[in-house]
């Protein structure tokens, strides 16, 4: 490609992006084979979170096939590689997909450590790739071909802590979260921050490790401390079994987390403890606007479960990387380009843009567990 | 709050105590160390788990998980091990075939539940009745999972010191070649002690999924790691090792996060390991201990 070729098709692109969606099936695309490359965890320790994600793409190539994503009549599909929560594989793939002339851009790894991996190995290249589930601080700060569509940490936990504090008053606080793991690392300086900054003492903070199961120690050591609420910074496993234990031992304090805990199984694994323990999320699964109803509806009846939010995070990417497929950019040079002009882009996360750090451009929803479910913490 | 943490511990030492004893009994008799233990302790959560939902009741459901890991145990044997022991393979290449055996094992137990989470019952542990004595509170769950491990590890204890096939395993970890002299059918014997073994691992997964009400592909991992600490503690092949090494994992873990120390909780459990290794370095009870259990 030369190198008027490449503004020309942003320009393109551009102009292409304020067009309605759905006009684009005889665009520039039609007829044209692109691949996307994607990296999940959909073995090893992360596969409860890389399955979901690879289920989101196959939902995806289905939905290419039948009309209900518009790729602008390009023959997309979404080639997932699993990485078995292994860091080397994570690597071995990356470099694959960025050198195998096919691929216009790459969606994942599933964890941030894979992505602290990973994405330095696209940034050199100037590869363009896609984090949707890597959201601890930095990750898009790798280089200028990296962005990502999961909302951080970062920009969830502030509104968390603002909205809680404004309701119950809180003074004192305590948080446990994973020190091995850079998403609950992030959770932890995140809440640590906030919390001061809201003027609220932190008591105690207990850590633990990814996979532990007993946390009737530290919840013990932190009960006796009283806080008025216990931050947690976890992944779904422990944060249920978190829950689980604090209501085990009698403990009616109040919890918060953030995306981690946002997972359609929440109550009905973590029980009656959870209840009113408050989330800030990305996405919520009970979101009411057409495109995530069928989403959800459509999962659910393929997978025989409803999407979690990484499902959903994946998806939206799929539907990123299709819309500008159906605008033009169908190489990997279109990709970039495309992708610097993004203004808004209607997916089942919401309509999404990109900010001038290349990090998703929307609101997090924050939610309180009820009986069941989710629902809008008000 | 220490009286509760003194709870906390010893509930989690009793199932760190099952799974090693398993463990160590093993390695008595056979001086190999079996990777695949954990790999079984996590197929027995599975089929119990199965079991439960589709309405077993849950004593059976523990007891019949149990015989199918002691069954994976005798099979496990044939596979991976009595070959090797058939051509004299020294202890290395055992220890590699059980880790080949575990792989198996998990790539099974993928294929058949998937990678999800799975859980004995909806609601999470406030379902099950809890018993408050005064500042300490714990869960009809963990006290019969607590008395289980305790009764189990009474019976093996019966059974080493006072029956035929008791004396045969000991004798056998005494010394092989003379036990097949004095006409002990070794590999009747060691099938025993593999049923007996990989019984005891399974049970512990089947509790440890029950006190936790969670089931993972990957529930072997962290017990894998302490329960071969705990068998060097106690000494390699003692049952009694294996036991008490369990109780004192489980202690000092909690008291490590009540002292607030959770951050460095696993350096002061290995480091309190290295220090009563420096001191006993054939561990607390010797390394032969089995043929006197």
């Amino acid at each position: 490609m030369n190198r008027t070729t490449v503004p020309v098709l942003a320009l393109l692109a551009i102009a292409a992006l304020v067009a309605p969606s759905g006009a684009a099936s005889k665009g520039p695309a039609a007829g044209k084979t692109v691949h996307v490359g994607v990296i999940a965890d959909v073995t090893g320790g992360a596969g409860i979170y890389g399955t979901p994600q690879k289920n989101a793409y196959e939902l995806a190539n289905d939905d290419v096939k039948s009309g209900k994503i518009d790729a602008g009549g390009a023959n997309l599909t979404f080639d997932v590689a699993d990485a078995a929560t292994d860091g080397a594989q994570v690597v071995n793939l990356m470099q694959k997909f960025t050198t195998d002339g096919q691929t216009v851009i790459v969606l994942g790894p599933t964890l941030s450590g894979e992505a602290f991996k990973a994405f330095p190995i696209a940034a050199k290249a100037n590869f363009p790739v896609m984090g949707t589930s890597t959201t601890a601080e930095g990750v898009t700060a790798m280089g200028s071909s990296v962005y990502r569509d999961a909302l951080a940490e970062s920009q969830v936990i502030p509104t968390t802590v603002k909205r809680t504090h404004d309701k119950w008053h809180y003074k004192t606080a305590a948080i446990i979260y994973g020190d091995d793991n850079a998403f609950t690392k992030t959770d932890y300086d995140v809440f640590a921050r906030e919390f001061k900054a809201a003027g609220v003492d932190i008591v105690d903070v207990e850590t633990f490790h990814i996979k532990d199961t007993d946390f009737q120690a530290a919840l013990t050591r932190i009960e006796s401390k009283h806080p008025d609420v216990i931050a947690i910074g976890g992944l779904f496993p422990e944060a249920t079994k978190i829950i689980q234990q604090a209501g085990k031992l009698g403990m009616k304090t109040h919890m918060v987390g953030g995306n981690g805990l946002n997972a359609p199984d929440m109550y009905s694994v973590a029980g009656p403890a959870s209840q009113g323990t408050v989330v800030g999320a990305a996405w919520f699964s009970g979101a009411k606007y057409s495109s995530n109803l069928d989403f959800v509806k459509h999962y659910s009846a393929k997978y025989g479960k409803g999407p979690d939010q990484f499902a959903a995070q994946s998806y939206a990417a799929a539907q990123i990387v299709a819309y500008l497929v159906a605008h033009g950019a169908t190489t990997k040079d279109e990709m970039s380009a495309a992708l610097k002009n993004v203004r808004v882009i209607q997916t089942v996360l919401g309509p999404i843009g990109f900010d001038q750090n290349r990090d998703v451009k929307s609101s997090p929803v924050i939610l309180s567990i009820v009986k069941d479910g989710f629902a809008y913490f008000h | 709050m220490i009286a509760q943490q003194l709870f906390n511990g010893l509930f989690l030492g009793a199932v760190y105590a099952l799974f090693a004893v398993g463990y160590t009994l093993v390695f008595g008799v056979l001086d190999i160390l079996n990777l695949a233990h954990a790999a079984i302790f996590t197929a027995a959560a599975f089929v119990a788990l199965s079991l439960a939902l589709a309405g077993m009741p849950l004593p059976l459901a523990f007891l019949v998980a149990a015989a199918v890991a002691g069954i994976i145990g005798i099979l496990l044997d044939r596979v991976a091990f009595a070959p090797l022991r058939a051509r004299n393979a020294g202890t290395l290449v055992p220890l590699i075939s059980s880790i080949g055996v575990a792989i198996i094992i998990g790539a099974i137990m993928r294929g058949i539940y998937g990678v999800d989470e799975r859980h004995f019952t909806t609601g999470g542990l406030e379902t099950v009745p809890a018993i408050r004595l005064g500042p300490v509170t714990f869960t009809t769950v963990e006290l019969a999972i607590f008395l289980s491990a305790v009764a189990l590890m009474l019976v093996l204890s019966w059974v080493l010191r006072s029956t035929t096939l008791g004396r045969r395993i000991r004798a056998v970890a005494e010394d092989r070649i003379a036990a097949a002299l004095l006409g002990v059918d070794l590999e009747r014997t060691i099938a025993a002690t593999f049923f007996i073994a990989s019984s005891l691992g399974g049970a512990a997964g089947v509790l440890t999924g029950l006190e936790y009400n969670s089931v993972t592909l990957d529930m072997g991992g962290p017990i894998e790691l302490k329960g071969l600490a705990v068998i060097i503690l106690g000494g390699m092949g003692s049952v009694t090792g294996a036991v008490i090494g369990g109780f004192i994992l489980g202690a000092v873990e909690t008291l490590a996060v009540a002292y607030g120390a959770s951050a460095w909780r696993d350096a002061i459990v290995f480091g309190v390991m290295f220090v009563l290794l420096v001191a006993r370095p054939t561990g607390l009870f010797g390394k032969r201990a089995l043929r006197q259990a």
